[in-house]
């Protein structure tokens, strides 16, 4: 058998998407290892795609969870009073494929808000490791925020592997669903990362009307549906997917082009909007109030503390890790100073890292979900802000 | 269960022998239980005590494989509060070596100036010990170090040692003599570049020390003729991983833990977030 990585680019002037395919990754940085399934599409024995694509009816999906619960950990959208978010289902029933966007991203599967990384025992000076490795499948989850994870892949893969994230991903199975409407503030249609989802799924399933269309990305999800016996889909029912994502493609109102602000990088870190958005408020949002909302919700933001902890016998205790934010003041504090005292300066850091110009570069950058846009209590627009960039440029 | 992969696992290390280096500095010299430790010049180790914390600290001994090295510390933070409290003996946690270095190829058959200030940096002395392994393969090395006062002097006890290797010059200056015993320059490490013999064509310059000291050593060496390329800085930040994971010491496009510390001046004034670029 032979592994390959299928690479699809986003060509904005035809709007559509070139597939090609490569061994190792896109920047052939990292020596390619067959680490996260997701990324890999298998090949028959005369080197054909085997993407096999079947129907299946609405009341299928809630059979199938069924199945799947019994023995996973499954992670699916759930409606709240609130919203809809990402929790651990064990009825089918409350299962809410027809979201828009959940308030919290589902990172959170992969990578805990808080983990603990290791305990210790001072007494004896010797520590010991935790990690914990379920067969987990993340169900229902959109292009966008697979294509965070494909993001973060990368990130905790490179160079120095992070060991708790990908033991988490290598048993992790990504059951995505496409998305046929466009909410208030999506904007992944700019970015290739939406609302159809080209690559990154184990099982990937389409609204078409009345029936879904369901399609298998990798071994993983294969394996997963068998058993099951399914109806294969007609040319129709696939053209009827293009008609779909067609329609799902005019309903955006919000577009980005972050690529072009890169020529004009190191003068904007000078432009007075970082001034106008973070301290003084726009036409149409108030100045920033550093609450660090925007990354707390953005799907690809991976930044974090370490603490530890010691319990009451002063003996015992572990090492953990918490999402923190470069919105927080703390965040760029050292000794004797802060290298990001104004909030200006944090926004700035923010924006830049999700137009994919930070330290992570391309790992960090948006993916269009608008969870920032929607969470800010100050009504801080990132599309907004890059319009306006590229627009000085003139 | 304990893995060799993971990054974050650190290695069990005893304080062999504490040295005093200033009121407030010390010198550790670590002993590794396991395995033996090779580093390069410049980089650091993420130093950590259970149930305090980690630091990212320079290593300032000399770079050859040993299960050996020492670091030098202010005490200035939870962690190097708590190790202050240590003694000959103690065990303490170690991950690396993490870091870029000081690009020593670059001067191999040049001169060096090396500006050091302050007494939070020992990287330099890995550097020094370095050049003096193999002394023939550089030039002439000069070292401005400046500090508060004359017992903030690092290394204070090698300093006549440093001065007797040929082709080795030792500039020092104190901000003020505090009372003590000084008969050497007085004033900021910048009031010595008069005295300076490097010539800028054919050296590289080396400085380690506060942002702010290190904003005002490139401005002055590039008004002496030296240019933008030839100068490296060492910087500093807070980090939590050391190995470009947890985001804290990005500087813009940069990590300061996988990609530096050591920059190159005309590198930093293109990044946001540092005194050189002021952006």
């Amino acid at each position: 058998m032979q592994f390959l990585r299928k690479i699809d680019t986003f060509n904005k002037n035809s709007r559509k998407f070139i597939t090609y395919f490569s061994f190792g990754n896109r920047n052939h940085k990292n020596i390619f290892k067959p680490l996260h399934i997701s990324n890999l599409l298998v090949m028959d024995k005369d080197n054909n795609l085997m993407q096999e694509k079947f129907v299946i009816d609405k009341e299928d999906v809630n059979e199938l969870l069924r199945s799947f619960m019994k023995k996973y950990v499954v992670f699916a959208p759930v409606e709240k009073k609130h919203g809809v978010s990402f929790q651990k289902i064990d009825d089918e029933k409350n299962l809410c494929l027809s979201y828009t966007s959940t308030t919290t991203p589902p990172k959170k599967v992969l990578y805990p808000y808080k983990e603990k990384l290791f305990s210790f025992d001072l007494s004896k000076s010797e520590f010991f490791e935790s990690k914990d490795n379920k067969k987990t499948i993340i169900f229902g989850i959109h292009p966008c925020d697979v294509n965070a994870i494909l993001q973060l892949d990368e990130f905790f893969s490179n160079s120095m592997e992070d060991v708790y994230y990908t033991a988490r991903r290598e048993n992790l199975i990504i059951f995505a669903i496409n998305c046929n409407h466009a909410g208030e503030n999506c904007f992944c249609s700019s970015l290739g990362t939406g609302p159809f989802l080209e690559k990154g799924y184990d099982l990937l399933l389409t609204d078409i009307g009345e029936k879904y269309l369901l399609e298998v990305g990798s071994d993983k999800g294969k394996d997963l549906i068998q058993g099951n016996e399914f109806r294969e889909a007609t040319d129709d029912e696939i053209e009827k997917k293009r008609e779909v994502e067609e329609k799902a493609l005019r309903e955006f109102k919000k577009f980005v082009d972050f690529d072009s602000l890169k020529n004009i990088l190191e003068e904007k870190y000078t432009d007075e909007i970082w001034e106008e958005v973070a301290e003084e408020g726009t036409d149409n949002s108030f100045p920033c109030l550093s609450c660090a909302s925007c990354s707390l919700v953005c799907p690809t933001c991976y930044c974090y503390e370490v603490f530890d902890y010691i319990d009451i016998s002063l003996e015992k205790g572990s090492r953990f890790r918490e999402l923190d934010s470069c919105q927080l003041l703390e965040y760029a504090e050292v000794a004797g100073g802060n290298f990001r005292q104004g909030r200006k300066e944090r926004l700035r850091h923010w924006m830049m890292c999700k137009f994919g110009f930070a330290a992570a570069g391309e790992s960090s950058k948006c993916v269009g979900c608008g969870r920032c846009i929607e969470a800010c209590p100050a009504g801080i627009d990132i599309t907004e802000v890059a319009r306006r960039l590229g627009e000085r440029n003139g | 269960m304990k893995e060799m992969d993971n990054p974050y696992a650190p290695n069990m290390a005893v304080i062999k022998e504490i040295i005093k280096e200033t009121p407030d500095t010390n010198t550790y010299v670590l002993c590794l239980k396991e395995k033996k430790f090779n580093f390069r010049a410049g980089q650091f180790v993420m130093l950590s005590l259970f149930g305090v914390g980690e630091a990212a600290i320079s290593i300032c001994s000399a770079p050859a494989p040993s299960k050996e090295f020492a670091l030098t510390f202010r005490k200035v933070g939870m962690v190097t509060d708590a190790i202050f409290n240590l003694k000959e003996g103690d065990k303490v946690w170690v991950r690396g070596p993490y870091g870029n270095g000081w690009p020593i190829e670059k001067i191999e058959g040049k001169d060096l100036l090396l500006v050091v200030g302050g007494c939070g940096c020992g990287s330099f002395r890995s550097l020094l010990m370095h050049i003096f392994m193999d002394r023939e393969r550089y030039g002439n090395v000069e070292i401005l170090y400046g500090t508060r006062t004359p017992a903030d002097q690092i290394y204070a006890y090698e300093h006549e040692k440093w001065r007797s290797m040929p082709g080795v010059r030792l500039l020092r200056t104190v901000e003020k003599k505090d009372g003590q015993k000084w008969d050497e320059h007085i004033g900021l490490v910048t009031s010595l570049f008069p005295f300076i013999k490097t010539k800028p064509d054919d050296s590289v310059v080396f400085t380690c020390g506060p942002e702010i000291m290190m904003k005002f050593v490139g401005l002055e060496l590039i008004k002496k003729g030296f240019s933008e390329e030839q100068i490296y800085l060492s910087m500093e930040r807070r980090m939590r991983c050391g190995i470009g994971k947890c985001g804290h010491c990005q500087m813009g496009t940069k990590y300061v833990c996988k990609d530096g510390p050591v920059f190159c001046y005309s590198e930093v004034k293109k990044l946001p977030d540092n005194l050189i670029s002021e952006v």
